[in-house]
């Protein structure tokens, strides 16, 4: 029993990073019908600032502000400056683009801090006995942190002004802008949202991780898998999708095989996807011939 | 007709010229690179890309021997050129590198280069077609060696080798069970296969088990529980460095105390910085002494690298740079007049008892291209690796 607690509540906290950078995905391909594959990688860069501040002596969570602060920054240039300029609509460029991006980041990193690993510090040490495990506070924070994060996204979206007009925006940005919506002040406030949640969600992978500037591909990549299972355009299809990948991943590795963990999440989701193409939250669209 | 025939004859005989020097350019092409007053060798080295961490504190511990020895003269008066160009780890880009180096830079050698699927892909062209030397290259594989290639030369002993060695130790330490840890990708498999024979040899009652894992498994949960369900006395990791850092990091927090053992790309600094205090106690097998060690010969490279490369640390896969480089500096002394592809073959098969004082003792021959199937047993004490003993030759495997 202790154990699978323990296997559970692990893949509880690697879902939970699955789901935040889904979340933040979804966010910004809903507002700006883009698939953002730069973000793990400006969600890096972020990371690599955060570990040259605690080298300075800076508190991990000063560290952590500051490398939030970077991605939605470096992810606000990059809208500006290459995606906005394709224009709207443009899914397959502004893919490319965001690809060719994520490589140029990376190389950035790897040339201003080298390839050697660094490590990430957690935000918490120890652990607590529940039912005979010993479980990592910093699995505990992490499920807490982005526990928190989810429902703030959720009661900005449900709740607020600001959320409403985003949900406009995504639904239709032309009939937004003629009811008087600001359709590229909403994009810029959806890409620093989602480019906001994935850096969180770096530094919530990265102690476990360490630091390289290719450290974030996984998680995107599993981030992905949640996204398409939970359905691309729900935010609620991202985290559930998210948190299901992290805890079939965990099952798996344990039940099965350690060997075959993504074989089994991804043939679940292939599994899925044929049955409800849409994901399990994801909305049927129709298209007229 | 008279001026016609002339003209044909000129013809042929500007041809037959023409042949005759670019054969002779061909022919000199693998005895390029070595003149009177320098030794021109090349490499290509992962210094961007996935495999950067690797290439450049190589190329950083081989530049450092390659400027102490230039400023001390040099072998036998020629000054050391080394080229170095970036492959960025990727097969093709090395045999458009090899062509380079080759065709238009001469190198007389390939020397200290990283990469066994690059080398490989270059090799038809380097090896087979120039007959140009590949030398002291990190990486490679048994079928480099077995039997031996013309022109190929190893110093560095292999996986399969340092997985017996860890056997050897693992028994030697008493453990009854061996759980050996490793990743699924195909090299990772052929070198955790290699502990149970040994191990068996040295005790035929000890049991051996394997548990694969995903590679670049960053969640060892389930993987840790599964080692604890496996009731073993010791483990044998062969991973990557993050992945053996993220094991013991989960293994400690989990309470999982047992001798653990590794092989050299473990033993590297990365897993101390990414672990802590969870690397504490790891054992593992190096191919090089630790490079905190108060032996004269590690002191040089410490003085060096602080000299010529200081913002590169002294660490262990620099080393590894700074001995292959002096095995071939050591061969290149013996070789009398010069230095030609022809020469370095002879004097590698004529080398041995090559001493760096960092690496074991390097023993070539017609027969045995690859120098050494020693090892440097190291551990981690006090964050720091260090050496155990003296280089140590693990049983035959098979």
């Amino acid at each position: 029993m202790s154990q699978f607690l323990l296997v559970l509540v692990s893949g509880v906290a690697s879902g939970a990073v699955y789901g935040l950078m889904g979340l933040g995905l979804v966010i910004i391909y809903r507002a700006t019908d883009v698939v953002n594959f730069a973000m793990a990688s400006l969600a890096t860069l972020g990371l690599y600032v955060a570990v040259s501040l605690r080298d300075q002596g800076v508190a991990t969570v000063l560290g952590i502000v500051a490398a939030v602060t970077i991605t939605v920054v470096a992810g606000l240039l990059v809208r500006e400056t290459v995606i906005r300029p394709l224009g709207q609509g443009q899914l397959f460029s502004a893919l490319v683009v965001t690809m060719g991006v994520s490589l140029v980041v990376e190389n950035v990193a790897s040339s201003i801090w080298g390839d050697e690993p660094k490590s990430f510090p957690n935000l918490v040490n120890g652990t607590v006995s529940w039912s005979g495990a010993a479980l990592p506070v910093q699995s505990l924070v992490t499920i807490a942190v982005a526990a928190v994060a989810m429902a703030v996204v959720g009661y900005l979206f449900a709740r607020t002004t600001l959320g409403s007009a985003m949900r406009a925006v995504a639904e239709n940005a032309d009939t937004a802008r003629v009811v008087g919506l600001g359709a590229q002040r909403l994009a810029r406030i959806a890409w620093a949202l989602g480019l906001g949640l994935a850096a969180l969600a770096a530094c919530l992978y990265a102690p476990r991780s360490g630091l390289v500037p290719t450290a974030l591909v996984a998680p995107l990549f599993r981030a992905f898998a949640g996204i398409f299972l939970g359905g691309l355009t729900s935010m609620y299809g991202a985290v559930v999708g998210g948190l299901t990948v992290g805890v079939l991943d965990n099952l798996a590795a344990n039940y099965a095989s350690a060997s075959l963990r993504d074989t089994f999440v991804f043939s679940f989701t292939v599994l899925v996807l044929l049955i409800r193409p849409q994901g399990i939250f994801g909305t049927r669209t129709f298209q007229r011939v | 007709m008279r001026k016609f025939r002339r003209a044909a004859g000129t013809t042929a005989v500007l041809a037959v010229v023409a042949l005759t020097a670019n054969a002779c350019a061909e022919q000199d092409s693998a005895g390029a690179g070595g003149n009177s007053s320098e030794i021109h060798i090349g490499a290509w080295l992962p210094t961007t890309g996935a495999t950067a961490s690797y290439g450049v504190p190589q190329k950083a511990g081989a530049d450092a021997y390659f400027k102490m020895i230039n400023a001390s003269g040099g072998i036998n008066g020629r000054k050391i050129r080394w080229t170095v160009k970036d492959n960025a780890a990727d097969p093709q880009q090395t045999v458009q590198i090899a062509r380079e180096l080759v065709g238009q830079d001469k190198v007389v050698a390939i020397v200290n280069a990283n990469g066994t699927s690059q080398a490989e892909a270059a090799f038809p062209f380097v090896l087979n077609q120039s007959k140009v030397p590949v030398l002291n290259e990190v990486g490679g594989n048994e079928s480099w060696f077995e039997p031996p290639r013309p022109g190929l030369f190893g110093t560095q002993t292999l996986y399969e080798d340092q997985a017996a060695a860890i056997a050897a130790w693992t028994v030697q330490d008493g453990a009854k069970k061996i759980l050996v840890v490793h990743s699924d990708p195909a090299a990772f498999v052929n070198v955790a296969k290699q502990v149970e024979p040994v191990a068996k040899k040295g005790d035929p009652s000890v049991e051996v088990d394997r548990l694969t894992v995903k590679y670049q498994t960053t969640d060892y949960t389930p993987v840790i529980s599964k080692v604890k369900a496996a009731k073993t006395q010791a483990v044998v990791i062969i991973l990557t460095s993050p992945e053996a850092a993220a094991f013991l990091k989960e293994a400690k927090l989990q309470g999982l105390s047992l001798p653990m053992y590794a092989y050299a790309p473990v033993a590297a600094e990365s897993t101390v910085s990414l672990a802590k205090d969870a690397a504490e106690g790891l054992k593992a097998v190096q191919l090089v002494k630790a490079p905190s060690d108060s032996d004269p010969a590690v002191k040089e490279f410490r003085t060096a690298m602080a000299k010529y490369e200081p913002k590169q640390p002294a660490g262990f896969l620099a080393l590894w740079g700074w001995s292959n480089a002096k095995v071939f500096a050591e061969i290149a002394k013996t070789i009398k007049g010069p230095v030609t592809a022809d020469a370095i073959n002879k004097a590698y098969e004529k080398a041995t008892k090559v001493d760096t004082g960092v690496s074991p003792v390097m023993n070539f021959s017609p027969s045995n291209h690859l120098g050494t199937r020693s090892v440097q047993r190291v551990v981690v004490k006090d964050g720091v690796w260090t050496s155990e003993g003296d280089f140590y030759t693990p049983p035959k495997r098979g």
